[in-house]
């Protein structure tokens, strides 16, 4: 009985957390992003910088699971920020999580947008309207995590309701953002934290790893697309021995690499 | 004086005022007339205080007075007083007669032309040209810009298209210097255009006894006229500036009322605007912005169109030259640190084909992103480390980049490029711009517009959300017009969301301006946003926000909005704007008349734009034909790196000259400029007749000023004028009728006075 009741608890608190909507996402949804947080100076003493240049924006969306854009929220959000902050000297990031809604107006404020898991986006039309003019006025998006056919056929599928009409290409290995920073070389699929442990890179049909882009009328990357692999896991799990050093290096290299491209081009 | 008052003067004292002003007053020495008159005085007085009769004081003595004054009339006629004139002798003294042969001689005031007044009064056949014959040797000069000698009036054509009357007085009394002159006689509206003042050659005729008689001809002031008068446009732009024109407009006639002012470049209009007239004898300023988007040697036609009843329409328009260039001006845009400033204000002039925004970027310590650089070397140091590095570039941005970033010698070459080289310096704001980069100790405090706030606590940060305004300057200028009028830019400025700023700046250096403000909650007064200063030879300016690009993302901002954009381009063209190149050229007079002489002025600097004075300097000129000919310039000693030469455009046309400069081999550099050989119809510019000035000419030299009612008495005053063969000749005064009326009104108002006191 007991045994039954903590079965049923539990479940239903999964569910709970499963179908929560975006509309939950904390910290002032709809408000303007500028609010105090104590951060940190190197010698670790607190500086109270409430107005950062630079925000690691995560898209609070619509999707068929509720809160598949919170996969690995908030603490690979955190561990790259601690990362980047370290390796980008000079910008001047804020080393919190940053959820914003697409339909949220005040999305335009930060145009550096990160989104994942989005093999499972279901778009609402409001956030359709939102991503568009993100993109058209010149926000940047990278979107991460997704495997496999169906969740490409899906991503394709709500991506081209924001920018119908638009092209995805391989983005070849001399684009400027894979030099943007780091002179990136070798590219790896990234795998979760745990395929990495069982020895295996690639989930559902997802065997190889595509770093793919959408460029707007002008030849710039708007969308930087990596498919096939999870970044994300990487920056979150990088603090763990078992999780292979080269897979996170690759990983916070990218990221650098796109935030130094995104706000450069 | 009017001509009735003179013949007033001249009935009640016997000769003309000319006279008495060109004369000498004697009379015999008045000493025993002063003893009588005292003597007579004391008689007077006795005899009144004598008088019977119930009168006071006052009385008497206003009688005593009256009587004593006649008296002293009487006394002052026994005394002989009399004027001595200097007279010229007849047919022993030549006359030069000068008439103005320009263009605007063929103005016609009230339904005759100057041309013709001149011809009634000087023509072969006229009764004062035959007086003035039968006296003095006539010899007769044409003038305009130049003067010669004339055989008769009637070879005059009227077509001059300058007027000096210095040229023309200098020539004639030059010509006549040998001779007994009696005088010159000056026939002329008086309109001189010319670049010489009259004011040095006065003293001189006067000295030499020339006596200048002026004859004034036209109107003093037209019935109706409009006349543009002056347009202000930058000598070169960039293709696809916006160019902002000062033009300046006056008027007779038509106060108040609205114009249309056109705007044309090779028949294609570029601009309408409508300006309203301003008072009589005021001059209206209007500004008018325009764009060039046409390259090379252009002009700009600026008109007005003739207005009902106004004598003349040449001086409704003005064609001004300007040189649209083509090329693609370079600036350097450091950054501090990774910003979204830098991606968006690459973005707003990506399409700028004039603009290239070379871009580097510190993303971390030691570490640089390059952008937009020509070739792999550019930049590969880091921030140029040299003169000859960063004067290649034309403009400097500077983001957030603390002054400790910098050595001591590169804050004193980013001073210098402002100061020497003429480059254009603009400071974005940010964490670590102006006081807060450790900017006031540094030079570069010295060169920006802005003072920085003092007793500030560096660890406390400041921010501050702004309203952005454009002040009333700002309003007028072309970087920060956001629409085609001002009436709409004004509206436009009130509807963009606010930015912020990390840098508190409230003032700006004495001599510096702002174009915009900003305002926030809990902000004691304005923050200076956009401020502007010359230093030496360039400019620098200060854009505290640092993050103008809310301007493009910002989710109130229409996608098709192009606020950001333009803004910027306009900014960043004005940045480069006048910067000078390696050689720079002017031209004494881009538009001249064919025949007329051109001055080429090239200034010749190294790559480190120090001026050179052993560059090999030429000017490949090429005239209407095609054909190109060298005029070599030469140093002209009185200044660095300064070459001059000299042609004479001879046919009318667009003349292109192209200076190149080398030294030792290596070439330095080279610019262009154009020279328009055309009818200039400066004669119909301030073509109303200068009676002040011909009024001045003829009192510094002795001589009078006639209009053409009064010219006739031109023929006698010149006997007095005091130059060429004279003798002396005295004119007695004793028996003017002034005297004799004076005399009769004291004794009748003295006699009258007296019946009325019943003392008589």
């Amino acid at each position: 009985m007991t045994t039954a009741l903590l079965r049923v608890s539990v479940g239903s608190a999964l569910v709970a957390v499963l179908l929560q909507r975006p509309e939950a996402v904390a910290q002032g949804a709809g408000q303007t992003r500028r609010f105090d947080r104590g951060l940190l100076r190197p010698d670790g003493s607190a500086v109270n910088d409430p107005h950062p240049e630079f925000y690691f924006t995560r898209a609070a969306y619509t999707g068929y699971w509720g809160r598949n854009w919170a996969i690995d929220y908030p603490k690979a959000d955190r561990q790259f920020m601690m990362g980047v902050r370290r390796l980008l000297t000079h910008l001047d990031a804020s080393p919190d999580e940053h959820p914003v809604r697409l339909d949220d107006p005040d999305l335009n404020r930060f145009p550096f947008l990160y989104a994942v898991e989005v093999g499972r986006m279901s778009l609402t039309e409001p956030e359709v309207l939102g991503l568009r003019r993100y993109l058209q006025a010149g926000g940047f998006l990278v979107v991460d995590d997704f495997w496999g056919t169906r969740e490409w056929a899906n991503f394709e599928d709500e991506i081209r309701q924001v920018l119908p009409g638009c092209t995805i290409i391989d983005l070849p290995r001399d684009h400027p953002v894979f030099s943007a920073f780091y002179d990136i070389r070798e590219f790896y699929q990234v795998p979760n934290v745990g395929n990495a442990m069982a020895g295996r890179t690639w989930e559902k049909d997802g065997f190889t790893p595509f770093y793919r882009g959408i460029q707007d009328d002008k030849g710039r990357l708007i969308v930087a697309i990596n498919a096939n692999t999870d970044l994300g896991d990487a920056w979150e799990w990088a603090e763990v021995p078992e999780y292979p050093l080269k897979y996170s290096t690759f990983a916070y290299q990218m990221g650098v690499n796109l935030i130094i491209y995104s706000m450069s081009h | 004086m009017a001509p009735w008052i003179e013949s007033v003067f001249e009935f009640l004292f016997k000769y003309r005022p000319f006279l008495f002003q060109k004369g000498r007053f004697v009379m015999a020495p008045p000493w025993l007339a002063v003893i009588v008159l005292v003597v007579g005085a004391a008689a007077v007085v006795i005899s009144y205080q004598r008088a019977k009769g119930g009168t006071g004081p006052a009385t008497r003595l206003t009688l005593a007075v009256l009587r004593t004054a006649a008296l002293a009339l009487v006394l002052f006629c026994l005394c002989r007083p009399a004027l001595v004139l200097s007279t010229v002798v007849p047919q022993q003294s030549f006359l030069g007669v000068l008439v103005d042969d320009s263009q605007s001689m063929r103005i016609a005031d009230d339904g005759e032309t100057r041309g013709q007044v001149a011809a009634r009064s000087f023509g072969p056949q006229a009764p004062l040209l035959k007086a003035l014959a039968d006296r003095y040797k006539l010899r007769l000069f044409r003038f305009s810009e130049t003067a010669e000698r004339l055989p008769s009036t009637t070879d005059l054509t009227f077509d001059g298209s300058r007027t000096s009357l210095t040229q023309a007085l200098e020539r004639a009394s030059q010509e006549l210097s040998s001779v007994p002159l009696a005088g010159l006689v000056l026939v002329t509206d008086g309109a001189d255009n010319a670049d010489a003042d009259v004011g040095h050659l006065l003293p001189r005729l006067r000295a030499r006894a020339v006596p200048v008689f002026t004859v004034g001809l036209g109107r003093e002031r037209f019935a109706k006229d409009v006349e543009l008068t002056r347009v202000d446009v930058p000598a070169s732009v960039l293709k696809g500036t916006s160019v902002t024109a000062e033009v300046r407009v006056a008027q007779r006639g038509l106060g108040g009322q609205k114009v249309q002012l056109q705007v044309e470049d090779a028949g294609r209009v570029l601009q309408t605007q409508e300006i309203t007239l301003p008072a009589d004898g005021e001059s209206a300023a209007a500004r008018v912005h325009l764009t060039a988007s046409e390259a090379g040697p252009r002009t700009f036609r600026f008109k007005i169109a003739p207005q009902p009843g106004e004598p003349i329409a040449q001086n409704n328009q003005q064609d001004v030259p300007i040189e649209v260039a083509d090329r693609r001006e370079k600036i350097l845009y450091f950054e501090g640190e990774p910003r979204f400033e830098l991606k968006f204000i690459r973005r707003a002039v990506a399409e700028d084909k004039n603009l290239q925004v070379v871009c580097l970027q510190r993303t971390s310590q030691n570490k640089f992103l390059r952008l937009d650089v020509d070739d792999a070397d550019e930049l590969a140091g880091g921030f140029p480390k040299t003169r000859e590095e960063l004067f290649k570039y034309r403009g400097i941005i500077l983001g957030s980049v603390e002054a400790g970033f910098f050595t001591a010698d590169q804050l004193r070459m980013i001073a210098e490029f402002v100061s020497q080289r003429g480059g254009g310096l603009l400071t974005l704001g940010g964490r670590h711009s102006f006081a807060e980069g450790g900017y006031a100790p540094t030079p570069l405090a010295e060169v920006l517009p802005v003072v920085f706030e003092e007793g500030r606590d560096a660890k406390q940060p400041f921010f501050a959300e702004l309203k952005v305004e454009p002040t009333p300057f700002g309003m007028t200028h072309g970087v920060t017009q956001l629409a085609a009028t001002e009436e709409k830019s004004a509206e436009r400025w009130k509807t963009l969301p606010p930015l912020s700023t990390l840098n508190p700046i409230r003032r700006t250096k004495p001599g510096a301006v702002s174009l915009l403000l900003g305002r926030g909650d809990g902000l004691p007064g304005a923050q200076v946003v956009l401020a502007y200063q010359r230093y030496g030879a360039g400019k620098a300016l200060a854009f505290t926000v640092d993050d103008s690009w809310l301007w493009q993302m910002h989710a109130d901002m229409p996608l098709e909005d192009m606020t950001h954009e333009n803004l910027w381009r306009q900014l960043l063209r004005w940045l480069v704007s006048g910067v000078p190149g390696p050689v720079t050229v002017s031209v004494s007079s881009p538009r001249t008349a064919p025949g007329s002489p051109v001055t080429i002025l090239a200034t010749v600097t190294d790559a480190t734009h120090l001026k050179v004075n052993d560059a090999q300097v030429v000017a490949r000129v090429k005239d209407p034909a095609g054909v190109e000919r060298d005029v070599p310039l030469e140093w002209t000693v009185g200044k660095d790196g300064e070459y001059a030469g000299r042609f004479t455009p001879p046919d009318k046309g667009a003349y292109a000259v192209r200076v190149e400069a080398a030294r030792a081999g290596q070439t330095l550099g080279s610019e262009t400029a154009q020279v328009q050989a055309v009818d200039l119809a400066m004669e119909y510019f301030g073509a109303e007749m200068r009676r002040p000035l011909l009024e001045r000419i003829a009192e510094e030299t002795g001589g009078r000023f006639y209009t053409p009612q009064t010219v006739p008495a031109l023929a006698e005053d010149v006997k007095y004028g005091g130059g060429g063969a004279t003798v002396q000749e005295t004119r007695p005064l004793w028996d003017m009728p002034a005297l004799y009326l004076a005399i009769i009104a004291l004794v009748s108002a003295e006699w009258a006075y007296r019946k009325a006191r019943g003392l008589a």
